[in-house]
């Protein structure tokens, strides 16, 4: 499988965010990853200290037209994910036109991510960037409910506004939206979040049918940094072995987090020592260690499929 | 076990050189213990996944040098403590942690590169993150292709840091400075291998040119090749591998010579230094990024065998031909008969070649 995906992520010297926490996983099932290193920190910002430097959107540039140069730049996928700067995501804007022009079949996953939990932690003018032009361009899209509210401008606080909502974001652009997590009320009680996607599947007369899912996650008791990261790179993987299938897609997306996540709680829990709260170092995703489970994920969390009933003509 | 490895190398957008070229397959790098692989080889429904090549002819020999404890003479605690026996270890996988020394579009093989260079403040910057933290405690450091004297010697500095907070920690050094009788880094790089980084290196893998550089002694005969690494343990490392000489092949022409040399001291204060000659196959193609896929394996390969230098380095080679072997084939594949496959298509296959570098068939 020759399958080349150029991923823009910020690298940190220890753990697992950015390209770090999308590069292995994605070379372990047989990616070729290039990889653009938008900043080098020493680790994730939610540690007590960190220290680093960031790349320029001229030095982004830069690096591009090396590659463009060598006449080396056909890829199948492009990935990218945090963001804090407006001409930096702008010059990832005209990469991407450049890179879709050259390979009109490119794929671009994009977690536009712009906060949570009802508060924004980028600066506020990333949003217009993201909604006039990221998201138009994106074909898979990964936000979390409060990023889809923001991107929509319209609240989800029921399963039917959630299919809305969808809805919307395909019409800006992607095909295939998931959103990683919501504050739905499970079927399955309160130690579960729930999780939707929605894929467009176009049709050759012209037609398109929306697959919609909806998965119930066991929630875990500790604030994990780069998983976001992770899922968005699974996920490219997966739908590209199932690319008609968003419910496989998501199952094994979701398994192999759930794998992962059960593996560094674990360890954290066992290196802090009992009623010791983990620190963000020991908390680092066990990626390493988890690739067997990257490779071959079992399936631990089935997704449903939601009312089919609405076939919609082009 | 948890092992954790601070890799300072560069870093190329595409391709396979520097820290691309040693942390995938570090990172991959599991196996439990000698006896799980062993029992894994032996599966046959393995045996048809690990080789699809034929292996290696190889030859390798090798004889343990004894010294008498009353010849020896202890010379820094340091060697003592390395060069103590150390019992194989389970790892899972290695821990890379990666200070990315340049960002280029690619290697400078290619028509054109592009990017940018890390300074030594920046260096200290990341570490001093790091250090902050607190997690400054690594097992290994591994650096590599530097063009830069006060990079290098900010590197020295953190080595010497981090063997204090850690004095078990083997640093493995590729000491870049040229190949086939010239340097191609910058001149005034070589004082600050020669006085500082080679000797608080533990393992160092230098080619012929290297080697003789570093210590002024030309290498001619095998003789020659055993006096320069004692020299180079002499300057510090207890293990030294001569990557590749110009020393004649005893299988023939399409052959090349390496050597390796391990300095132990016994429990009881006797020294013994074990000698290993490898034959490998010599491919006709340039590649870039070996050496560094090289330095990275003999890492996960003499910490799975410490005392054992000719089964990490037959490990080490067989990983090496079979990452070379498939990279060659796709290269010819790609560029079509009779011609001359280019820097892009010879990119290691580094991602294709993931079974072969956890378990490399010898």
């Amino acid at each position: 499988m020759e399958c080349r995906v150029l991923s823009i992520q910020s690298h940190v010297v220890r753990g697992y965010v950015g390209n770090k926490s999308a590069t292995f996983p994605l070379q372990v099932l047989g990616f070729e990853v290039d990889s653009i290193n938008s900043v080098q920190f020493s680790n994730h910002t939610g540690y007590a200290h960190w220290k680093g430097q960031v790349l320029t959107a001229e030095e982004l540039n830069v690096l591009y037209e090396g590659i463009k140069l060598n006449k080396v730049t056909q890829y199948d996928y492009i990935l990218t994910g945090y963001s804090r700067d407006t001409s930096f995501l702008e010059v990832v804007v005209d990469i991407i036109q450049e890179l879709k022009k050259a390979n009109p079949s490119l794929v671009y996953v994009c977690d536009p991510v712009m906060g949570d939990q009802g508060a924004m932690y980028v600066p506020e003018n990333l949003l217009p960037v993201y909604k006039k032009k990221v998201v138009p361009l994106s074909d898979i899209l990964t936000p979390n409910q409060f990023e889809a509210e923001l991107l929509t401008g319209r609240k989800i606080n029921t399963e039917d506004d959630a299919v809305k909502v969808m809805d919307l974001l395909h019409e800006m652009g992607p095909d295939t939206v998931v959103l990683t997590s919501t504050d739905l009320p499970s079927k399955q009680g309160d130690q579960f979040l729930v999780a939707l996607g929605s894929q467009k599947i176009r049709k050759p007369d012209g037609t398109s049918t929306n697959q919609r899912i909806c998965l119930d996650i066991p929630k875990v008791d500790a604030v994990f940094v780069g998983t976001g990261d992770l899922f968005a790179a699974m996920l490219l993987a997966w739908t590209h072995h199932h690319p008609n299938d968003l419910k496989t897609a998501c199952e094994k997306t979701v398994s192999v987090m759930h794998h992962v996540i059960k593996r560094t709680i674990t360890y954290a829990v066992e290196t802090a020592g009992p009623g010791i709260k983990p620190s963000p170092a020991q908390l680092e995703l066990r990626m390493v260690q988890s690739k067997a489970d990257i490779e071959n994920p079992s399936i631990v969390v089935k997704a449903n499929v939601l009312d089919k009933s609405l076939d919609q003509k082009q | 076990m948890e092992c954790r490895v601070l890799s300072i190398q560069s870093h190329v957008v595409r391709g396979y050189v520097g820290n691309k070229s040693a942390s995938f397959p570090l990172q991959r790098e599991g196996e439990d213990d000698d006896d799980d692989v062993l029992k894994r080889a032996g599966h046959p429904s393995l045996r048809a996944v690990i080789t699809e090549t034929e292996a290696p002819h190889m030859f390798v020999e090798s004889y343990t040098l004894v010294v008498p404890i009353q010849q020896v003479t202890l010379q820094k605690t340091r060697a003592a403590l390395s060069g103590a026996y150390r019992r194989p270890s389970k790892v899972l996988g290695f821990e890379v942690d990666s200070i990315n020394s340049v960002q280029f579009s690619n290697h400078t093989g290619y028509s054109h590169w592009k990017g940018q260079v890390l300074t030594a403040d920046e260096l200290h910057v990341l570490y001093e993150g790091i250090k902050l933290n607190n997690v400054h405690q690594y097992d290994y450091v591994l650096t590599g292709y530097t063009r830069d004297t006060s990079f290098l010697e900010m590197v020295v500095d953190i080595v010497q840091e981090l063997k204090r907070a850690n004095p078990n920690l083997v640093y493995v050094c590729d000491p870049v400075l040229g190949d086939h009788g010239s340097m191609y880094v910058p001149q005034n790089l070589y004082p600050v291998y020669k006085n500082k980084v080679v000797p608080v290196a533990d393992i160092i893998t230098p080619n012929q040119f290297e080697a003789e550089l570093l210590t002024g002694k030309n290498i001619t005969s095998q003789k020659d090749a055993v006096e320069v690494m004692d020299l180079l343990h002499a300057m510090g490392p207890d293990t030294v591998v001569i990557t590749s000489s110009d020393l004649p092949p005893r299988l023939g022409d399409r052959f090349l010579v390496s050597l390796g040399s391990q300095r132990h001291v016994r429990p009881d204060g006797s020294r013994t230094t074990q000698r290993v000659r490898i034959e490998v196959p010599k491919v006709d193609a340039v590649f870039v990024g070996t050496g560094d896929l090289f330095a990275a394996m003999l890492l996960a390969w003499t910490h799975h065998h410490p005392n054992d230098l000719k089964t990490a380095c037959e490990k080490t080679f067989s990983v090496m031909h079979h990452v070379i072997k498939r990279t060659i084939s796709y290269a010819h594949e790609l560029a079509g008969p009779g011609r001359r496959p280019s820097p892009p298509q010879l990119e290691l296959r580094m991602v294709q070649s993931k079974a072969d570098i956890e378990d490399p068939a010898i």
